[in-house]
């Protein structure tokens, strides 16, 4: 299921939410857990039990690994292997085997297994569990109602943030809900819900045109990867703000994943503002247990190569996420070894296109569905494949999308937000009127939307 | 202090428009049918065990939240509102509105398309017909075609749909241009695909025809225009914006009144005009010819000759052939949409006594995979 969908919309989330404020508070994970299971149940079906399998082993090696003296690291190795071994067989099979079938010539069948939805995130909250167990971070859950019930939890289970078991364990007992929570909650859904429908959603189409389309011009190649660039923004953070919104009001505090990316002056810290939970998920399990930057040069080079071969490979089993991944740990290193000081020095007007290209080549790299096209794409932002300047077709697309890409590029900055705050210095009442109005006129937008037939999968559900 | 509020206000407002919402769609009973999208609506599906192990529940399930929502048609104007007219995209679903007329844009020139629609008239003509018969193909164009170049939206060259056609179609049978004679957009109704019948006379385009057929002596008896209702079209539903609707005029005379069609499918007689079935259809252009049907024939029974005319034809030759029915003793449409070409010969049996004509509008040729 869906957040940007009618059935989680008009039926799942109110029915939810009913029950959850009525049972008593002991109940309460209980409904959690269940209404977990069938939001998952509802989009996959066949899988649900792939995940409760995963569940299990976990809860099981987290008190094993607790309870024992000699054998904590065997059960910590047997614990990661298990999970590792679900997403590995399910997510990169028929990749190797199709590179096995390239470099040897075989013609091994491919398995073409569904990749189940959330696993590459409920499998990262899941180590992140056990290795905090391992590391004595935490205590092992010994409630499986309440393991299950983080990491199952429908907010985030099948696209982020990757909610670390620290993060929630507090709530998890005891949380809070009140008002304040719940409204704080609304908002953040119903601007998540925006920014996928209004906007990601709506530049799909613009993306389809392009795909489709037999005149491509440079015009057209820029319009495609400024598109690429806000879609996949805007599809993943306004999942991110509807997750943490949901967390909200269902008295759960997740941590932020985005920090407005595209005002960053660099990759570096482009990295510290995109996708937050997975970058220091694999800063704290990967790149410091390799040693992180307090070892020798050689070996620094080879720690970042590594966690950013693995975050493309995080993002899908193709090459095009290798090579994006790949392109991210050199660009740091380059950054790490000198350019960051002349990026710094420079106007900040210049650093912030080089990263808004880097980033929007590597989109186009991350979107491209083969190596042809994806050189294809790039090529023709500069006309060396021979494209005309521009096409009817282009000139188009660029009216019919201009004032949604003038908005994305404003909601991508937080100008709106410090407009609101000096406003609201000034002219509180104003401001506290005119919030309740906009959140209420946006969410009747969107179901008009959804109702419009506008259904599209969030892109972030592959990985 | 108001901070409080705020947080009680927000916190209502949604919830409340949530709850209306779920309680609306229980209480409300489901529709079969959307009159201004003119299709049937989902269904509550079916559940079973393999419908949902298969994904085809939740799948409907959207589809049915979606086709079912209370007060659908206003909902989706809205959505209409702000795209078109606060976030200012040019389209909605394809389709846009100027100066009060909606179109749908057709784009880009499918090339594959209009070669197919050129095999199709070239296999009938092999299959059944002789170059002693007198065969003709007409293309009408819609809408699309006459906007203007400045308006920025995307048009398909109809000249070179022309060309492709022309230079496919078998050279025995005769082309009869009509794209430059419908003069402007008025010759179609505002809220829908089609064109105008009193505007095939009025521009002189009928004209052009029946001199080309050479069949102009045989229709004498003016046409008196008659008008039917408010006429809200295909493309008014889809759009979801309130335009006024269009007034449907037909063409008639003694010869036309008297006359009758037989519906192969139905098995049915009706008038040329069929009032009752527009009435009770939601698409009012129904009345030209009972709608849309594989086989139906206008039996003349004033016919002061024996020929007949066999016309292949899309939904545009509804309105076009009771304008020839003076002409012949008989006239029979065959909707290559819903019948096989190599089914006809069960139905038609061709002669030298016949005329035939292929009629296809722009919107089948760029987009024929629909025929057979």
């Amino acid at each position: 299921m869906v957040f940007s969908s009618l059935t989680f919309l008009i039926y799942f989330l109110p029915i939810v939410l009913g029950i959850y404020y009525i049972v008593p508070k002991k109940a309460k994970n209980l409904v959690l857990f269940l209404s977990s299971m069938l939001f998952y149940f509802y989009g996959e079906p066949k899988y649900i039990i792939l995940m409760l399998v995963s569940i299990t082993s976990t809860y099981i090696h987290g008190l094993l690994i607790e309870r024992s003296i000699n054998h904590k690291k065997a059960y910590l190795v047997s614990a990661i292997c298990i999970s590792l071994a679900f997403l590995i067989f399910f997510k990169y099979t028929d990749f190797i085997i199709q590179n096995v079938n390239d470099i040897l010539h075989l013609n091994i069948n491919l398995l073409r297994l569904a990749l189940p939805i959330g696993i590459s995130f409920y499998t990262f909250q899941m180590l992140s569990y056990i290795i905090d167990v391992y590391k004595g971070k935490v205590k092992a859950q010994r409630s499986y109602l309440k393991l299950a019930t983080y990491v199952s939890l429908f907010p985030q289970l099948i696209a982020g943030p990757i909610v670390r078991y620290t993060d929630i364990e507090k709530e998890l007992d005891e949380r809070k809900h009140s008002f304040s929570n719940f409204s704080n909650g609304v908002r953040r859904f119903v601007i998540g819900l925006s920014k996928k429908i209004l906007i990601a959603n709506v530049v799909a189409d613009c993306i389809n045109t392009f795909n489709a389309s037999g005149e491509k011009s440079v015009l057209f190649y820029w319009i495609y990867a400024i598109s690429v660039t806000i879609q996949i923004y805007f599809d993943f953070s306004g999942y991110s703000d509807m997750a943490i919104g949901l967390g909200k009001m269902l008295g759960f505090n997740f941590p932020e994943n985005f920090n407005y990316p595209y005002i960053s002056k660099s990759v570096t810290e482009f990295w510290r503002r995109w996708h937050m939970t997975l970058s220091t998920w694999f800063r704290d399990y990967v790149y410091i247990p390799l040693g992180g930057n307090r070892v020798g040069k050689l070996k620094w080079l080879r720690n970042i190569l590594i966690v950013w071969l693995l975050t493309g490979l995080w993002h899908g089993a193709a090459w095009n996420f290798i090579i994006w991944g790949l392109l991210y740990g050199i660009l740091l290193v380059i950054e790490k070894l000198g350019f960051l000081k002349v990026l710094e020095k420079i106007p900040s007007f210049l650093s912030r296109i080089y990263l808004l290209l880097v980033v929007m080549i590597g989109f186009v790299i991350f979107s491209g569905n083969s190596v042809t096209e994806i050189f294809d794409n790039i090529i023709g932002l500069v006309g060396l494949n021979g494209a005309p300047l521009y096409s009817a077709e282009s000139i188009y697309s660029l009216l019919n999308y201009a004032l949604i890409f003038v908005l994305a590029f404003i909601f991508s900055t937080p100008i709106i937000k410090n407009i609101v705050l000096k406003v609201k210095e000034k002219l509180p009442k104003l401001v506290d009127i005119l919030e309740p109005i906009t959140l209420c006129v946006l969410l009747v937008v969107c179901i008009s939307y959804l109702v419009d037939g506008s259904f599209n999968p969030f892109l972030y559900f592959r990985f | 202090m108001f901070e409080k509020v705020k947080d009680v206000i927000v916190t209502l407002v949604f919830v409340v428009i949530l709850a209306s919402l779920l309680l609306l769609n229980f209480i409300v009973k489901d529709k079969d049918i959307s009159t201004s999208e003119r299709r049937s609506l989902q269904k509550f599906p079916n559940i079973s065990l393999d419908n949902i192990l298969n994904g085809n529940f939740s799948d409907k399930f959207e589809n049915y939240a979606m086709d079912q929502m209370p007060f659908r048609d206003s909902i989706r104007s809205i959505k209409t509102l702000v795209k078109l007219d606060i976030l200012r995209q040019k389209d909605n679903n394809g389709l846009f509105i100027l100066d009060n007329v909606i179109y749908k844009s057709i784009y880009p020139l499918n090339e594959k398309s209009v070669q197919n629609v050129a095999s199709k008239i070239n296999n009938i003509y092999d299959k059944y017909l002789t170059e002693n018969d007198n065969v003709y193909y007409m293309i009408v164009p819609d809408k699309n075609y006459y906007l203007d170049e400045k308006s920025n939206y995307l048009k398909i060259d109809y000249n070179k749909l022309e060309k492709i056609m022309n230079d496919n179609v078998n050279s025995n049978i005769k082309y009869i241009s009509v794209l430059d004679e419908l003069e402007n957009i008025d010759s179609y109704y505002n809220t829908d695909t089609h064109w105008r019948q009193d505007k095939i006379v009025s521009t002189g385009t009928f004209e052009k025809i029946t001199t080309a057929m050479n069949i102009n002596d045989r229709i004498k008896t003016p046409f008196i225009p008659k008008t039917y209702d408010n006429f809200y079209g295909a493309y008014y539903g889809q759009l979801g914006k309130n335009v006024a609707p269009d007034i449907v005029t037909y063409l008639t005379n003694d010869v036309i009144d008297s006359a009758t069609t037989y519906n192969y499918e139905k098995d049915k007689e009706a008038e040329v005009y069929d009032i009752l079935q527009a009435d009770s259809s939601m698409d009012k252009y129904d009345l030209f010819l009972s709608g849309a049907t594989p086989i139906i024939e206008i039996r003349n029974e004033m016919a002061e000759n024996d020929k007949q005319l066999v016309i292949f034809r899309d939904s545009f030759g509804s309105s076009l052939a009771p304008l020839f029915t003076e002409a012949y003793s008989k006239i029979i449409l065959v909707d290559t949409r819903y019948i096989s070409t190599d089914l006809i010969e069960k139905y038609i049996e061709f002669d030298k006594n016949q005329d035939i004509l292929f009629e296809y509008s722009t919107l089948i040729i760029n987009e024929s995979s629909t025929l057979k």
